[in-house]
């Protein structure tokens, strides 16, 4: 096959594989940078949007109209799923994250519970059987298909949902009174608190926008691919990479990460077209080995805070 | 990584209580391992949850039934008991379930595990060197055959290898290309089918478990420009790899080991996009009276037939349970010497737990009965193999469909 259409078909994938990724990288480093501590349950969150999109969408059916491929009614069943996952967050967070006065390790640990309490009610009310959303799997699209590249309307759906999460995102923290209080409190917890920021009621909207992101993403995900009690679990890694690599703190870097850690992923294949002996099946280890580079140079990530700075 | 090296372990305990029926006479027979008063209990270790949980579920409902039967008589005037624990499908929750079992439980007999490699890493790190006796109910891949000690009630996968090797090359296809799940179970039955294999290998490439995608995967796969494509991975992974497919566009004919065949491919993967396709798996003996039995039991209870899995779970606790009642007293190194017998060809023919335990209750040892399970005759060999026979299944109208049967 020509490098060019290997190039076009494994990038465009990557796209898709990346907005996933990006989804729940940007939920993780919002609420790293807030809650201030890595919330291994973070993976298990998305699992958490999949399968509450999932029962959503049994509820409210696919009749309707169809965009891309995708009924009207998951469109409503994803919102839903999206609120859910916030609850649920916001339920933990009270329940569990703010009583503990131990520390972001501490809480680290705790999270690793969590994570497992998720996966297990799960599991107890769906079994560990994988599953899918019920909506008919596509075909590529016809004319891209002769440039090499194979993707079906349901990807470029999850891509432009994506994207539109992520600029909403954007003009929120840029333009919303909120968004300026997020910054501000990220970037300078005290002084935030000193100029009358009410920092509890940002970390609740932290904690609702990075779950909603996630939920969103384990979504996509399930429709990706399918829905398993690890799904979210499974792509933990991946997404912890990327947000180290963009930077922990920085909500831009986590997107950047995100896209990069993803299309390594997805476009490792390449490599041995063009002559260079790397496999396709050591595309994870190259994402991390790329990711430590990257920190040996720029100890903060991409677009992290330098550290031991203000 | 942190959260990869903790362990869940779920403590299902499968050994329904209910009425021990005691008939009022002292039932201490002298030594007892663990177990308490009025039980036995043994060990398992099962993929509840991960790549493999599809069989640890079909492996439950055979040992249910196995324990139904075995409790209606019990042994001794005592109640089969199993503690199980969950392996999660890979190496290190197998490890930590086992040495649970082992350390904390001191069962003397430990059914593990589903996956080879988890079998395999059982075995080395928790089993050998002590006299606990191991018994996979499901691992396939050929790397268990060099521990004899080892034991397993699912035939070796260097059968199925070398059957599908057979049948690639009978539907005329002198190129293949190859992708498999990495592990143990994978590499072995792979290496085994490129030897066995004329024609040429036109790709062969490992691929992990639990994957998002596998696109990138499939993409070379496509490239290589063979028309058939052989998948040795399991059921999740498979399912994932031909939504890949469906939605890239790719066809070939397809080619699969028992681990990839399953319900769960079916229910997750369009219809048509694996129509064609040919499975080997090890067979339950069809017309044999005890399977047809089981297998009306357990469709009654499930809704649908038994996979040759859920036999295998079922013969390793009978065994289990009759090496038990055969053993001098309930420890591994007795456990261990009679397990073997109770269903080698010496001794007489016995269907049922009922049947051989009516032998063994009236001063029968261990070699007065053969057990002939309702998956096969078991009778391992030296390798702690059984005897088994092998089924090839093909894929129509998105059904599997069995077409012949084959000496394994």
């Amino acid at each position: 096959m020509a490098v060019t259409e290997q190039f076009l078909e494994l990038a465009a994938n990557g796209l898709v594989y990346s907005s996933i990724i990006i989804l729940g990288s940007i939920g993780l480093s919002l609420i790293y940078s807030i809650a201030g501590f890595a919330n291994f349950a973070h993976g298990d969150t998305m699992t958490v949007g999949a399968y509450a999109t999932l029962i959503a969408f049994g509820a409210v059916g696919g009749a309707g109209f169809s965009i891309l491929g995708l009924p009207l009614g998951f469109f409503v069943a994803l919102v839903i799923g999206i609120v859910v996952t916030a609850a649920v967050a916001l339920v933990t967070e009270r329940l569990v994250y703010k009583p503990l006065d131990i520390g972001s390790i501490g809480l680290l640990i705790t999270s690793i519970g969590v994570a497992f309490i998720y996966r297990a009610l799960i599991q107890v009310q769906f079994s560990s059987d994988s599953r899918r959303f019920d909506i008919d799997r596509l075909r590529p699209i016809e004319p891209l298909v002769e440039y090499g590249i194979r993707i079906t309307k349901h990807d470029i759906a999850i891509v432009i949902s994506a994207v539109t999460l992520v600029v909403g995102l954007h003009v929120l923290l840029q333009h919303t009174d909120l968004g300026r209080k997020m910054r501000a409190t990220a970037d300078n917890p005290d002084l935030a608190r000193a100029s009358g920021i009410r920092i509890r009621r940002v970390e609740l909207w932290t904690w609702v926008l990075g779950a909603g992101l996630a939920g969103a993403g384990g979504a996509f995900l399930g429709l990706f691919n399918l829905l398993a009690p690890r799904m979210g679990f499974s792509e933990l890694l991946v997404i912890f990479a990327a947000v180290i690599l963009g930077g922990i703190g920085s909500v831009y870097g986590a997107m950047l990460g995100g896209l990069l850690i993803g299309m390594i992923v997805s476009m490792t294949p390449l490599l041995s077209t063009v002559g260079i002996p790397i496999g396709g099946e050591y595309a994870a280890a190259l994402a991390f080995i790329v990711m430590v580079l990257v920190l040996l140079v720029r100890p903060e990530g991409i677009a992290g805070e330098p550290v031991g700075g203000g | 990584m942190l959260a990869a090296g903790c362990v869940g372990t779920t403590d299902e305990d499968n050994g329904d209580g209910g009425s021990a029926d005691d008939d009022g006479s002292a039932d201490d027979d002298g030594s007892s391992g663990d177990g308490g008063g009025d039980q036995y209990s043994i060990g398992m270790v099962d993929s509840l949850t991960g790549s493999l949980a599809d069989f640890g579920e079909r492996n439950q409902r055979g040992v249910e039934l196995a324990l139904e039967d075995v409790n209606a008589i019990g042994i001794d005037d005592r109640e089969l008991d199993i503690i199980v624990e969950d392996s999660e499908g890979n190496g290190q929750g197998g490890v930590a379930a086992a040495q649970k079992l082992v350390n904390q439980n001191n069962v003397p007999f430990l059914i593990g595990a589903v996956g080879s490699g988890v079998s395999l890493s059982i075995y080395e790190s928790v089993i050998q060197g002590t006299d606990v006796v191991q018994l996979s109910q499901n691992s396939t891949g050929l790397a268990l055959s060099e521990f004899p000690d080892l034991l397993r009630m699912s035939p070796s996968g260097q059968s199925q290898s070398a059957a599908l090797a057979d049948i690639v090359t009978e539907d005329g296809y002198d190129e293949v290309a190859i992708t498999y799940i990495n592990d143990e179970f994978g590499e072995s039955l792979t290496d085994a089918f490129t030897g066995f294999y004329d024609g040429e290998v036109a790709f062969e490439r490992a691929h992990d478990g639990e994957q998002a995608s596998y696109s990138g995967l499939l993409s070379d796969m496509n490239g290589s420009g063979a028309d058939a494509w052989l998948f040795i991975t399991y059921q999740e992974e498979f399912a994932t790899q031909v939504n890949n497919m469906f939605e890239s566009g790719y066809e070939a004919q397809l080619y699969g080991a028992d681990s990839n065949r399953g319900n769960t491919v079916i229910s997750n993967t369009p219809e048509g996009s694996i129509n064609g396709m040919k499975v080997v798996e090890p067979s339950a003996p069809v017309e044999q009276d005890s399977f047809q039995e089981f297998s009306s039991r357990f469709e009654e209870e499930h809704g649908e037939e038994p996979t040759v899995w859920s036999a295998f779970a079922y013969d390793c606790v009978i065994t289990a349970a009759l090496s038990i009642k055969a053993a001098d007293e309930f420890t591994g190194s007795a456990l261990s010497e009679v397990v073997r017998d109770v269903t080698r060809p010496e001794g007489e023919e016995v269907f049922s737990y009922e049947a051989a335990y009516e032998i063994l209750d009236n001063d029968g040892t261990p070699s007065d009965i053969d057990y002939q399970g309702v998956s096969g005759p078991i009778d391992f060999n030296e390798d702690g193999d059984p005897v088994g026979t092998l089924q090839v299944l093909e894929v129509q109208n998105h059904e599997y469909v069995p077409i012949e049967f084959r000496e394994g």
